[in-house]
């Protein structure tokens, strides 16, 4: 016997069959739906709820963070392999600039309202900036 | 996961949603039926007075309408494989692992859950094993009638992830359907990246770094995840495999070539906060919340991806009753989202990549499945009433090497099962066939305006972390 009159008898068959399975389950999945239909009512424009949230004050970060495998690289690691300029721009990507303290002048309040400060004139020396007084006192023998 | 003390804060949620008044609808349904009843008794008064001024008698009419529509439908079928397997390989070619080193945004992960405590901690301890850094997980638990919230509220607290202490919080609210569960977590969110997913699906490590790197670009307004079939090894679950690899990923690859993917998966979809807020949340005058809102995100200008390696695996009707509930539920809801936005179907110049893509799933939804019933009757009637059996054969045959050959490129790329290739020599013919008979079904009734509720699916508790 031939194979294909066999073949297409099988699958004319199972396509009837396909047919027939599909609509009796949806005949019978609607039977099913309309017997536990709910009953429809009036729904109110906002509900309430409650909001579950861990107590941030009892949460100690320190115990479980693992920095060092936060945002882990996705890719492999380059290497960069050239000297110089990109050993530089390294470097000064971690320069940090040094915290500078300006001493603060005393001030004093003139009979006028004018703000003065005391020491107005300092001069330089190897010792830094002193006061001109205070170099005028050391009789140190000036040349000019 | 370790008891914390835990605070609990009233809050008050919307519960908006567009409802319509049933005299209303009676009237819509009427005039619908009115008008389409008024339609075919002018078409059919067409055929009665235009047919003997021609040479054709009605059963050579009937012969030579079906072999044209036969020769339309296979001309339309070869069209559709090789136009989505094109550009789902452009789509491959330009696609990249590359992953951004210094694009870490705030991610918070909605779960909403319903009656799902047999599978919400399995779900909940995948998460915790994101390989990503900077999330929260909101569980919005929506009424549940079982102990889903009792389950739930022992995963709140600060939990060990993979990298660092992920904060899980939750959300108790009356039920009031899926897409105002997600709608509660989305507000309560601070992140400007919201992952939203199913409380019954479980993600793959890697699905939040591979997504999130896309939203660098600005004009990406949502991401779309891959979705497997968990719980295989059984005919139809297996079947459904087959479907989400060779039917929907590579559908949704070919559409993310033109950024224009049509729905975002409820099993995992990655969203840009303002793109959510732009298109008004999701609503839930539909019931296909993420259709419609991926519709309105599109109608908005944003642009759409598809990341295949960001994969979310979920649990699959095991039965016939509840594959049939999905898949009515999925039509309707796919009908209500086109009917919801035609004036962009309509008007090609409001936005001409919504309208491309409102057209295609008119014809996925409605126009392809009875094209294919009508095929697979001419060729029983065929066979029955003439005697030419051997042509159901060779149209068996022919789909069946196309399916094969689909199922094998299709594999291949996402490296799935090669055992799941066999499932393509049923595939089209019982498979289908079964689905498209459903989607006509749910097609007639929804024009016909018949009532429906969500359908909740059964959780067997398959998914195990």
């Amino acid at each position: 016997m031939e194979l294909i009159p066999i073949l297409s008898t099988i699958i004319l068959v199972a396509t009837i069959c396909t047919f027939l399975l599909a609509i009796g389950a949806y005949i019978l999945y609607k039977i099913r739906e309309r017997k536990g239909e709910p009953v429809p009512y009036p729904k109110p424009s906002s509900v309430r709820a409650e909001l579950v949230t861990p107590d941030e004050r009892e949460y100690e970060p320190e115990q479980y963070l693992r920095p060092e495998k936060m945002h882990a690289p996705f890719e492999p690691h380059y290497v960069r392999t050239s000297t110089g300029a990109g050993i530089y721009a390294r470097g000064q990507e971690y320069q940090r600039p040094q915290q500078k303290y300006y001493p603060v002048e005393e001030q004093e309040i003139s009979s006028t309202g004018r703000v003065r400060t005391k020491k107005k004139f300092l001069k330089y020396t190897t010792e830094g900036y002193i006061p001109t007084e205070e170099d005028k006192n050391t009789g140190v023998l000036k040349w000019r | 996961m370790k008891n914390q003390k835990l605070n609990r804060t009233p809050i008050i949620v919307e519960n908006n949603g567009t409802v319509h008044s049933s005299g209303d609808l009676k009237k819509k349904y009427f005039r619908r039926i009115l008008i389409s009843g008024a339609a075919s008794i002018i078409l059919v008064l067409i055929i009665v007075f235009s047919l003997p001024r021609t040479i054709l008698s009605v059963s050579s009419l009937v012969e030579y309408a079906t072999i044209v529509a036969l020769v339309i439908f296979l001309f339309v079928l070869l069209l559709r494989y090789f136009g989505i397997l094109s550009f789902a390989y452009l789509y491959l070619n330009e696609y990249t692992f590359k992953s951004s080193k210094n694009y870490f945004p705030f991610v918070s992960i909605i779960v909403p859950v319903y009656n799902e405590s047999k599978v919400i901690r399995a779900s909940v301890e995948s998460l915790l094993k994101l390989d990503y850094s900077n999330y929260e997980i909101i569980i919005v638990n929506d009424g549940s009638t079982d102990d889903t919230k009792e389950v739930a509220e022992t995963l709140v607290g600060y939990n060990k992830g993979l990298l660092t202490d992920i904060k899980i919080s939750l959300i108790n609210q009356p039920n009031g359907g899926k897409s105002r569960a997600l709608n509660s977590g989305i507000k309560h969110s601070q992140a400007d990246i919201i992952l939203c997913m199913d409380g019954d699906s479980q993600l793959s490590p890697e699905s939040v770094k591979l997504a999130v790197r896309h939203f660098e670009n600005p004009k990406i307004g949502a991401v779309a995840g891959n979705v497997k079939v968990l719980n295989r090894k059984k005919f139809l679950t297996d079947l459904q495999a087959l479907e989400y690899i060779e039917g929907l990923n590579m559908a949704r690859s070919a559409q993310s070539y033109i950024r224009l993917v049509n729905i975002i998966p409820g099993p995992i979809g990655l969203f840009r906060k303002k793109a959510i807020a732009d298109a008004g949340y999701y609503s839930n005058d539909t019931f296909a919340e993420d259709a419609d809102l991926t519709l309105k995100i599109l109608a908005n200008g944003w642009k759409i991806y598809y990341e295949p390696a960001s994969v979310s695996y979920t649990e699959a009707p095991a039965k016939l009753q509840q594959l049939l509930k999905q898949r009515y539920r999925w039509t309707r809801g796919i009908i209500q989202s086109i009917s919801k936005h035609k004036r962009l179907m309509i008007n090609p110049a409001i936005n001409f990549g919504d309208t491309f893509i409102l057209w295609t799933m008119f014809y996925e939804a409605l126009i392809w499945p009875a094209m294919n019933i009508a095929a697979n009757l001419f060729f029983i009637i065929a066979a029955i009433a003439f005697g030419f059996s051997y042509l159901i054969f060779f149209w068996w045959a022919g789909l069946a090497l196309l399916d094969l050959i689909t199922a094998l490129y299709c594999i291949a790329v996402e490296k799935e099962e090669f055992r799941l290739i066999l499932y393509a020599i049923i595939y089209r013919m019982f498979f289908i066939l079964v689905i498209d008979i459903c989607k006509v079904m749910s097609t007639i009734e929804e024009f016909l305006g018949i009532k429906m509720t969500w359908g909740k699916l059964e959780r067997v508790g398959t998914i195990k972390a």
